[in-house]
């Protein structure tokens, strides 16, 4: 009976890894979602998997061969009927040799893993040498990211691009308490301490959008404080690199709820806080809003940027994004419904 | 009915010394009986009993909050609880586990079991030992009033929502509210608790064992107790410097970890992993003791490499020194300092390793009884494996860039401290609460408990790792539908439901078998080591005759070898063993921490117009009230008194007690 079930264990297992081709991509059947460490699309994170590999080999051949050797040690020494009235087995204290050949088999099998993990240290943590580097100035503030193109003269917030097949160093920097940088699919994450300067470097092999979130723990909303990484090709890189240094769109004059929004942003105090470029509007203390509209996200990459979001936002800040700063503004409190339509209407036309 | 039996055999004796009249005042009270009795107690064996008591309180309510955690998680963006709560909750789920749980879980058994297996008749330092308790006990209701605070209308930051490792800068005054002075002061309290008592059992160990009780025939579980209470003495000091730092950054404007003073915040996680990371030790190394008592007993074999585990236990306590910054690989270390600190962390796996292989050598050709306790021990291995590979993944490394502060590394620790110490930690109630209570448990029901904690624990946190390198970071109250992490989210919580069930199965367990079980008699197990050679529950004063120990695993050998046994019945039970008498000072100390922790908590608070809080009043009194306890401690009469057991060891099951 217990032998027929462990074949039929057995078997099944081998049946799962071979329909799932384990042995080329032994995470295959995971590959989890938009923010999974097996996706991997740079060459960052993408020796950080295979690292990872060879620490999932070889722990899995330890696991199989100690694990084997201690399931059959319970099974075959378990108790027999009669054993207690039998002498008690060889009063056995070990053996020099036994050990000293398994801590040398154990020591080999580490080196495995610590020569890749050396290789990779170096690869990975000390700055590429390569002129065509683009840098990117990331500040992290209680909720939220800032991104400073110092080259380019761009800043912007919460959604950052990058040219697809670059490498990027990130000049990581924080606002208030610590905050880490992470996006799973191009590299691990780097911490952003006070008075430290920290970086990263990673690159994307592909185009698309890479969802990035903080990873340590910085207080109320810590889990709501995401971010977005766009790759684009390098001509369509360079179009939103001009789009982002122009300034803000004045709102079409048949579009009045637009119109007034842009008057409410500056009447109701929006403008203590927010910068939109062209405007006079400078504010330091939240994000960036100059091409606000065409953004794909709110709140630090919380929510879709959608007129509906953008409402629940402005109407209840802390409600939506608990223990942020525009929750305390008493102008924000004071806002009524039809102002804050205006002020939704402003937003979403700052392309 | 067997102890009333007994306590006729024994004639009671005057106090050794009388007070002189200078020091009535401190007389020493004498009640061993009744609430009195355990309050002032100074003996090992009661304080072991509230010590496990209390732990198994704090892990229920531990259990809670974990179950609120996970509940809150089972399903995308839930909104049960509160941002606010979740971090609550997470701050003092950890906390309450690692410092009210395991640690003084472990310390139940420091103290029931080591006296007994070194063949003592009490630790060192009784009044110390009753020091540390009230302590511990001290600061568990210091740390946890926030809950009660935080129902008063006009408070609500009375409980620490900055992680169990309060990173600088976010408990600064700027960022958090009085719920972090009470985890301060809270912890300071309970790394006094931890020092005292650590510096009580190396003494106890080095200098209180039987005679011929070489170090190399002492039994595992004391080794390790030993190795772990250096560790505490080395390692707590770090943690209680940087709470002092924070303490004054919050007080009193200082600014070793505040950024706008030129304060380095990094400096903060170098103080807490050189506590952080032994800690981890200070753990696992009684657990892995545990372990090692109780798979020779079951296996009916000596432990396989005696001399190899003990070795391999005190390496494992060195280079837990020397591994700290693999906490801190994403915090920018240089590249040096990176394969220093991942390579000292892979070669700790070997000490590790060596044990496991010793373990299995153990077993390897012996007997093996299926009884509760090695079930829990035997999957004490299993689950450490585990835990140990996703330890060996994170010493990568670059490839920890990844797992660092995401569910891997939940599940990871889980594996080492829930497969790990806590089933160890059960194989010694099982194995051992025989000796402490007399009542045997009923194996089926044992059983019912094993099963349902390992399947609930797997359930819970194997998925945990498929989270985690899915990219689902720590301390999230909610996460999105669309990030492919909705499945094993919530298979995770069911499991920690169905390892709920187990542990509630475990407490009722455990009332039944104290009130049904059968007589455990001596030596239920067929032991190897002193204590069973007393009877359960052992008298006060454990050995009526000091044991001569000529060999390891020393009941064993009585049991097995003539000559031994012949040796063993000329010990002959001593006229008139001396017993410390009972004293209040230790209780009154450890209140007097408490008072001043309150004070100090409040000093700076915007709560200052409530009974004098925010003065200086309050510290002020806690101070003079512990420093009055410990004059009177220093000046109460020795004390103390003698009982007799009887002459004739005609029943095995001798005990005496006096008044």
């Amino acid at each position: 009976m217990r032998q027929s079930i462990r074949l039929a264990v057995f078997g099944s297992l081998m049946v799962l890894f071979a329909g799932c081709g384990v042995l080329d991509n032994p995470m295959e059947w995971f590959r989890g979602g938009n923010q999974s460490t097996f996706d991997v699309k740079g060459p960052v994170a993408r020796q950080q998997l295979d690292l990872f590999y060879v620490t999932l080999w070889v722990t899995l051949f330890i696991f199989v061969t100690v694990g084997g050797v201690l399931a059959y040690t319970t099974f075959r020494f378990r108790q027999r009927p009669g054993d207690s009235d039998n002498p008690p087995p060889a009063q056995t204290h070990g053996h020099p040799l036994v050990e000293i050949g398994l801590i040398a088999g154990a020591v080999f099998l580490l080196v495995i893993i610590a020569v890749p993990t050396v290789r990779a240290i170096y690869d990975i943590y000390e700055v590429p040498d390569d002129d065509d580097m683009l840098v990117i100035d990331v500040t992290a503030y209680q909720y939220w990211w800032a991104f400073d193109y110092p080259d380019e003269d761009v800043t912007t917030a919460n959604e950052v691009a990058i040219p697809v097949g670059r490498k990027v160093k990130f000049n990581l920097r924080t606002f208030d308490v610590i905050h880490s940088f992470w996006v799973p699919r191009l590299a691990g994450k780097i911490d952003m301490i006070p008075n430290r300067s920290n970086w990263l470097w990673l690159q994307a092999d592909e185009p698309g959008q890479y969802w990035g979130q903080c990873a340590e723990f910085c207080g109320e909303s810590h889990a709501n404080m995401k971010f977005r990484v766009f790759a684009y090709e390098e001509d369509e890189f360079q179009e939103w690199i001009e789009h982002q240094r122009s300034d803000a769109l004045e709102p079409d004059d048949d579009d009045e709820l637009a119109v007034e929004g842009a008057d409410l942003f500056r009447r109701r105090g929006c403008m203590g806080c927010h910068t939109v470029q062209g405007t006079g509007a400078a504010g330091m203390a939240g994000p960036e809003l100059t091409h606000f509209g065409s953004r794909k996200t709110l709140g630090a990459g919380m929510a879709d940027n959608t007129e509906e979001n953008l409402f629940r936002w402005m109407r209840d800040p802390d409600g939506f994004k608990p223990g942020n700063l525009m929750a305390l503004d008493p102008q924000v409190q004071n806002l009524t419904d039809e102002e804050i339509e205006a002020l939704v209407a402003y937003m979403k036309s700052l392309k | 009915m067997q102890n009333e039996g007994i306590r006729s055999n024994v004639i009671t004796d005057t106090p050794v010394a009388e007070p002189s009249k200078a020091a009535a005042l401190f007389s020493r009270p004498t009640a061993t009986t009744g609430v009195i009795g355990w309050l002032t107690t100074v003996d090992h064996k009661k304080i072991g009993i509230m010590y496990g008591l209390a732990a198994l309180f704090f892990l229920i309510v531990g259990g809670i909050e974990a179950l609120v955690i996970r509940l809150q998680l089972a399903v995308p963006n839930n909104d049960l609880i509160s941002a606010q709560a979740y971090n609550e909750l997470f701050t003092m789920h950890g906390t309450t586990m690692i410092f009210l749980a395991v640690m003084p879980l472990g310390a139940a058994f420091f103290n029931y079991i080591i006296p007994l297996q070194i063949g003592a008749r009490d630790v060192a330092f009784p009044r110390l030992n009753a020091f540390s308790l009230w302590t511990f006990l001290a600061g568990g209701i210091f740390i946890n009033t926030g809950w009660f605070l935080n129902m008063l209308p006009a408070i609500n930051d009375a409980v620490p929502k900055i992680g169990w490792f309060g990173y600088a800068n976010l408990t600064s005054t700027n960022f958090s509210g009085i719920g972090t002075d009470f985890w301060v002061f809270g912890l300071q309290i309970l790394g006094i608790s931890s020092i005292v008592a650590a510096l009580n059992f190396i003494v106890t160990i080095i200098n209180m064992r039987a005679p011929g009780m070489t170090m190399m025939r002492l039994p595992v579980f004391s080794w390790m107790v030993l190795v772990t209470g250096f560790l505490i003495i080395l390692a707590f000091p770090a943690i209680t410097i940087a709470l002092a730092c924070l303490m004054m950054d919050r007080l009193f404007g200082t600014g070793f970890f505040e950024p706008i003073f030129g304060g380095q915040p990094i400096l903060w996680q170098h103080l807490f992993w050189i506590f952080g990371h032994p800690e981890v030790y200070i753990l696992i190394l009684p657990a892995m003791g545990i372990v090692s008592e109780a798979l020779p007993t079951f296996s009916r074999k000596p432990l396989f490499g005696y001399a190899i585990i003990v070795f391999s236990g005190v390496v494992i306590g060195v280079l837990g020194f020397a591994v700290w910054a693999h906490h801190m690989f994403t915090t920018g270390l240089s590249t040096v300092a990176k394969t220093a600190f991942a390579l000292a962390t892979m070669a700790i796996a070997v000490p590790t390793g060596v044990k496991i292989f010793n373990w299995i050598g153990t077993m390897w050709g012996g007997q093996i009884r299926f009884t509760t306790p090695m079930l829990f021990a035997i999957g004490f291995i299993w689950m450490f494996m585990i835990g140990g590979f996703s330890g060996i993944m994170h010493a990568a490394a670059p490839a920890d860039g990844q797992q660092h502060n995401t569910y891997f590394v939940v599940a990871h620790f889980h594996y080492v401290l829930i497969g790990g110490s806590l089933f160890a930690l059960f194989t010694g109630m099982y194995y051992w609460i025989p000796k402490i209570s007399g009542r045997m448990f009923t194996e089926k029901l044992g059983k019912w408990v094993f099963w349902s904690m390992f399947a609930g624990f797997n359930i819970t946190f194997f998925p945990q790792h498929f989270l985690g390198l899915g990219g689902m970071p720590r301390r999230t109250y909610q996460y999105d539908a669309d990030m492919g992490l909705n499945t094993w989210n919530m298979v995770s919580t069911i499991g920690s439901l169905i390892l709920g069930v187990g542990i509630l199965l475990f407490i009722y367990h455990m009332f039944v078998s104290l009130k049904r079980g059968e007589k455990a008699g001596n030596d239920p197990w067929d032991g190897r080591t002193l204590e069973w050679s007393l009877p359960s529950p052992p008298p006060d004063y454990n050995f009526a005759a000091v044991p001569n120990v000529t060999s390891r695993d020393e009941f064993w050998a009585r049991k097995m070898i003539p000559e031994k046994r012949k040796l063993a019945a000329r010990e002959k039970p001593e006229h008139g063993i001396h017993m410390p008498s009972p004293s209040w000072f230790p209780l009154i100390a450890a209140v007097g921490l408490l008072i001043g922790a309150y004070g100090m908590a409040f000093l700076k608070s915007d709560y200052d117009n409530f009974l004098g809080f925010g003065t200086l009043f309050w510290p002020i009194l806690g101070l003079l009230i512990t420093i009055g306890a410990i004059y009177g401690w220093a000046f109460e009469g020795p004390g103390g008194y003698h009982l007799h057991p009887e002459e004739e060891k005609h029943d095995k099951e001798s005990s005496g007690k006096s008044k």
